[in-house]
């Protein structure tokens, strides 16, 4: 027995040297940094394109090899994977972001603005409204792998089919609404189970900021929901839900979910006819294209007199704990280079990171899909003039605000809640959080006592009917805003 | 006295060193990953930290807050609300056990095709073919998930009576075998509003009682609740009784009363406390205060007979009585105040509940699915095997005594399994303390409206999702003290019941 044991024992600890010596890292002349990242297939073609990018640019070694080996890791990408991993000093040395902030305040990220004012990624390669969304506190941590802007995707065929002009570009939530009632009374026999909307969902935040209210203040110090643009918005979502029958209930969405790939069934739904549109980046090409060729519009989120909608971006971070953040560097530059943003443009992943790629003909007209000429300068457009980032504030987490907000309005969808009622209860809730936040980090009150007197003189300057610094303002909401209705400077 | 040779000495030394050897690992293990992490918790529970300050990155220092995160759960109305929800879908527990032990019964019998059971069974497996045929021919048939349920159901019935009892413990236990997210992702798409079959088969049957309740009297419905209100006092009334009867026969303990009587009054609270029965409840209140007074008047006067060893005397017993009745009044509360609105509902027809999509449906839906992995879980096993140790003696002593089947159950076979539904009780109140993560991650991402989010769901959410560990981690302490309490309140109580 004891022999048989020993032998285990120097079997398992032979298995483990061979396991150890197969890792890349070690099998690898060079260095060898490892990429968070979604298990999109086209990571890998990414990855070799970098490669290839470093050859071209030099950066390589005596033997022409690249200096450094760029490897996929697809199976960290949940997000307390990576707190947890990152925090113990083992994160990987690339990581895939959506919202970034929270990994700053956890000091996880390494700061790249000097290297990025070298390596010509800096936040000027990039889109200018995604800017906030890749620095915080004047800093910049991320470069954009690509970026996406909500449009309205129209499948023509189905408001053709029942006689209905499909929608264009700008309308108003009036628009909107009898375009759906249109629709409804045209596709869905009385009687029957409804089987065709206008769209799957409005995001809310589209709905009261179209009216020109933001979650918070100018300064991000304060919630403002409880203002009766918010409980008007939710009570118009309520109303296209159940009495015009516009958007699908819940339980509508659950009869048609398949729970598979991303979007779930939206886009297959769109392409039978059961959705006339639906809210997406230009990365829901990717699969659009499966479909054929299909008859396809753009148009805006409807907007209830300031016409705006989301932008966000999945962007790549250098993690600090990285023992090769040097050569970690190479690929923030390769994000904003040529070979990556072509390829971002061939597939259709979004809009490319770096927007000087959007001014081609390939951007514009691609070759192969005639069908989608068009559409690719609509979401450029849309990404220079209407585009806002996520709304984000020091002093409250952004995962918290949209949880307390997603809580109120489901109470009201549910019954459970007045409109008034849903939007009293979030801003206590955020304003309880905020205060929270102030005692748990006395180091953010000195920025919070800075941002309530630019508050204050924002007021004093509204009050008195003279237009705002633009600088003053610190919620990228209010600062479009203000630009449109003409009061900052 | 002995003396202990050197060579004897070393060998024992040898063989500690060896079981060391093979011990160690996995020691080391238990240490590093388990106790250290729980102790290393308590610190935390105690101090600030949080990721955005706190970590290997930051050089901030940790201070200690004493019991403000402890303070602080009391305050935050999410834990009292998620407490809450815990809670309540505990109470799905008893029904579960129950339903573990009906089927452990059901299954300790022989089921293969012999005897006079044949015939039976062969009705039965007729009755549910020709009931599928008959839905393929009515039209039905669009309904595949209808037709393929009947025939999975003659197919098992057709393998029980040839393969035993043995088959239909395979078949109850196969939930068991599968793997968490794999059964929760099955009762999504049965709880689906609109296609899932549950809906497709109830709707036909409350469009029926539709009709039915609109040719009823509103006024005969609305009746109900008022002799709901009724039956609610009468067993209040019922169960003071029984506990002053037990006060005075020296079983129960002066103590021990004040417990059941509260959760006896709870019923008539949440009566005064809910909207819909409000405008009724100040005529429970007047009789439930009248029963109070009348019990407390005879308890006065008629004094006690016998005195109990302890104040405490009793009170497992008695609680658990209590704690049933409770809930039976519970029920019928909410039987009387459906029942009265019924009319109201069945005005625009009776739909189909939305399951996991409504507030109010979400909870009792998690209950439902727990009850049916509780029908094949281990539990059953363990009732199975508890079951087969119950000696025949006394099974035969009870027929020579003339005792019925139903008192051959209560009078053997319950008592005799006293100690497994103990272990099982505790287990089982443990473990829904502490669960409900996976089903809320996997159906409902805690909501809707948070009506699923259970404290071990908060825990991940102020974990990582705010970095709050030191708050986290207070949740999880107090989470443990309250399954500790329980647990103790359990053994205290629930051991003497069993031993009793």
């Amino acid at each position: 027995m004891k022999v048989v044991l020993l032998c285990s024992f120097v079997l398992l600890l032979l298995s483990s040297v061979a396991l150890y010596l197969s890792f890349p890292d070690v099998a690898s002349e060079v260095p060898v940094i490892y990429w968070v990242t979604d298990p999109n297939p086209a990571r890998q073609q990414q990855v070799q394109l970098f490669h290839a990018w470093m050859t071209a640019e030099g950066h390589t070694t005596a033997d022409g090899k690249p200096v450094v080996q760029l490897r996929l890791d697809t199976a960290n990408q949940d997000v307390s994977k990576k707190i947890i991993q990152g925090v113990s000093g083992v994160g990987s040395d690339i990581m895939d972001m959506g919202p970034l902030h929270y990994f700053v305040d956890i000091g996880l990220l390494q700061d790249v603005t000097e290297w990025g004012q070298e390596g010509s990624f800096g936040p000027e390669q990039t889109h200018p409204a995604i800017v906030p969304a890749i620095t915080d506190r004047g800093r910049q941590y991320a470069f954009p792998c690509n970026v996406f802007t909500n449009m309205f995707w129209v499948n023509n065929a189905t408001f053709r089919k029942y006689g209905i002009e499909p929608p264009t570009g700008r309308w108003t939530f009036e628009e909107f609404e009898h375009t759906g009632k249109q629709l409804d009374a045209a596709a869905n026999p009385p009687g029957q189970r409804r089987m065709v909307f206008l769209a799957p969902y409005v995001p809310t935040q589209l709905l009261y900021q179209s009216m020109g209210l933001s979650a918070l203040n100018e300064s991000l110090t304060r919630c403002t929901i409880d203002d009766p643009r918010y409980a008007a918005a939710l009570e118009l979502k309520h109303k296209w839900m159940f009495e015009d029958h516009i958007l699908p209930t819940a339980a509508d969405q659950a009869s048609f979910d398949t729970e598979s790939g991303y979007a779930g069934s939206v886009l297959q739904l769109f392409n039978q006819g059961n959705y006339g549109m639906f809210p997406m980046g230009r990365f829901a090409l990717i699969q659009l294209r499966k479909f054929g060729s299909l008859d396809l519009g753009l148009a805006e989120p409807p907007h209830g007199g300031f016409p705006n909608t989301q932008i966000f971006t999945r962007c790549a971070s250098i993690y600090v704990g990285s023992e090769n953040k040097e050569l970690a560097r190479y690929f923030l530059a390769y994000l904003a280079g040529e070979p990556y943003n072509m390829q971002i443009i061939r597939d259709a992943d979004g809009l490319p990171p770096n927007p000087l790629f959007m001014e081609r003909e390939e951007f514009s007209r691609p070759a192969e899909f005639p069908n989608e000429w068009g559409i690719h300068d609509a979401f450029a457009e849309a990404a220079r003039s209407i585009a806002i980032p996520q709304i984000r504030s020091e002093f409250v987490l952004t995962a918290v605000l949209e949880r307390h907000l997603t809580d109120c309005e489901n109470g009201f969808i549910n019954g459970r809640l007045t409109a008034t009622e849903a939007s009293r209860l979030a801003t206590r809730r955020i304003d309880e959080e905020i205060a929270r936040s102030l005692i748990e980090n006395p180091h953010l009150k000195p920025l919070y006592r800075q941002r309530l007197a630019q508050q204050a003189e924002i007021e004093r300057l509204r009050a008195a009917g003279e237009t705002v610094p633009s600088d003053l303002i610190a919620n990228p909401f209010y600062r479009k805003y203000y630009t449109f209705k003409g009061w900052s400077r | 006295m002995s003396q202990t040779s050197p060579s004897s000495s070393r060998r024992r030394w040898r063989e500690f060193l060896t079981a060391m050897g093979f011990l160690g690992p996995n020691i080391l293990g238990v240490l590093v990953f388990t106790i250290f992490p729980v102790l290393f918790s308590v610190l935390l529970a105690f101090t600030n930290w949080d990721l955005r300050l706190h970590n290997m990155y930051k050089d901030n220092s940790l201070n200690w807050v004493g019991f403000d995160n402890f303070v602080r759960l009391f305050t935050e109305a999410d834990f009292v609300r998620f407490l809450g929800n815990t809670l309540f879908l505990m109470m799905g527990i008893p029904f579960a056990v129950a339903g573990s032990l009906i089927a452990a019964i059901l299954l300790s019998k022989d089921t293969r095709a012999g005897g006079g059971r044949t015939f039976l069974w062969l009705i039965a497996a007729s009755a549910l073919i020709a009931s599928c045929a008959l839905l393929t021919v009515i039209g039905m048939g669009t309904s595949a998930m209808i037709i393929l349920v009947t025939g999975l159901g003659c197919g098992m019935l057709a393998l029980g009576l040839t393969g035993g009892v043995t088959v239909y413990r395979t078949f109850f236990y196969t939930p068991h075998f599968t793997a968490g997210v794999a059964t929760f992702l099955l009762w999504k798409k049965l709880y689906n509003p609109r296609t899932g079959p549950i809906n497709t088969a109830l709707q036909p049957a409350l469009d029926s009682l539709t009709v039915a309740v609109q040719l009823l009297s509103p006024s005969l419905l609305r009746g109900a609740f008022w002799i709901a209100l009724l039956l609610m006092a009468t067993l209040f009334a019922m169960t003071l009784r029984k506990l002053r009867q037990s006060w005075a026969d020296g079983d129960l303990g002066g103590r021990a009363m004040l417990l059941p009587i509260i959760l006896l009054t709870i019923p008539t609270l949440v009566t005064w406390n809910w909207e819909r029965t409000r405008a009724a409840s100040w005529l429970l209140i007047v009789a439930v205060a009248a029963i109070l007074l009348w019990q407390g008047a005879l308890k006065a006067i008629r004094g006690r007979q016998h005195h109990p060893p302890t104040p405490t005397y009793g009170g497992g017993t008695a609680l658990i009585n209590a704690l049933m009745i409770m809930v039976l009044q519970l029920v019928i509360l909410g039987l009387g105040a459906t029942l009265h609105a019924l009319p109201a509902m069945a005005a625009d027809g009776l739909a189909a509940p939305q399951w996991l999509h409504d507030p109010h449906w979400a909870k009792p839906s998690l209950m439902i699915m727990g009850f049916w992995g509780a029908l094949g879980s281990n539990n059953m096993l363990l009732y199975l095997a508890a079951l087969t140790n119950v000696p025949q003696e006394l099974y035969e002593a009870a027929d020579i005594d003339g005792a019925s089947p139903r008192q051959r159950f209560w009078h053997v076979t319950w008592p005799q399994l006293a100690p497994t539904t103990f272990f099982i009780g505790v287990m089982s109140t443990i473990g829904g303390l502490q669960g409900g993560f996976e089903m809320a991650r996997t159906m409902t991402k805690g909501g809707p409206d948070g009506a699923t989010t259970t404290l071990s769901y908060f825990i991940y959410i102020e974990g990582f999702e705010t970095g709050r560990l030191s708050f986290a981690a207070a949740v999880a302490w107090a989470l443990f003290v309250l399954v500790f309490s329980i647990t103790l309140f359990n053994w205290k109580f629930g051991n003497k019941y069993v031993n009793d």
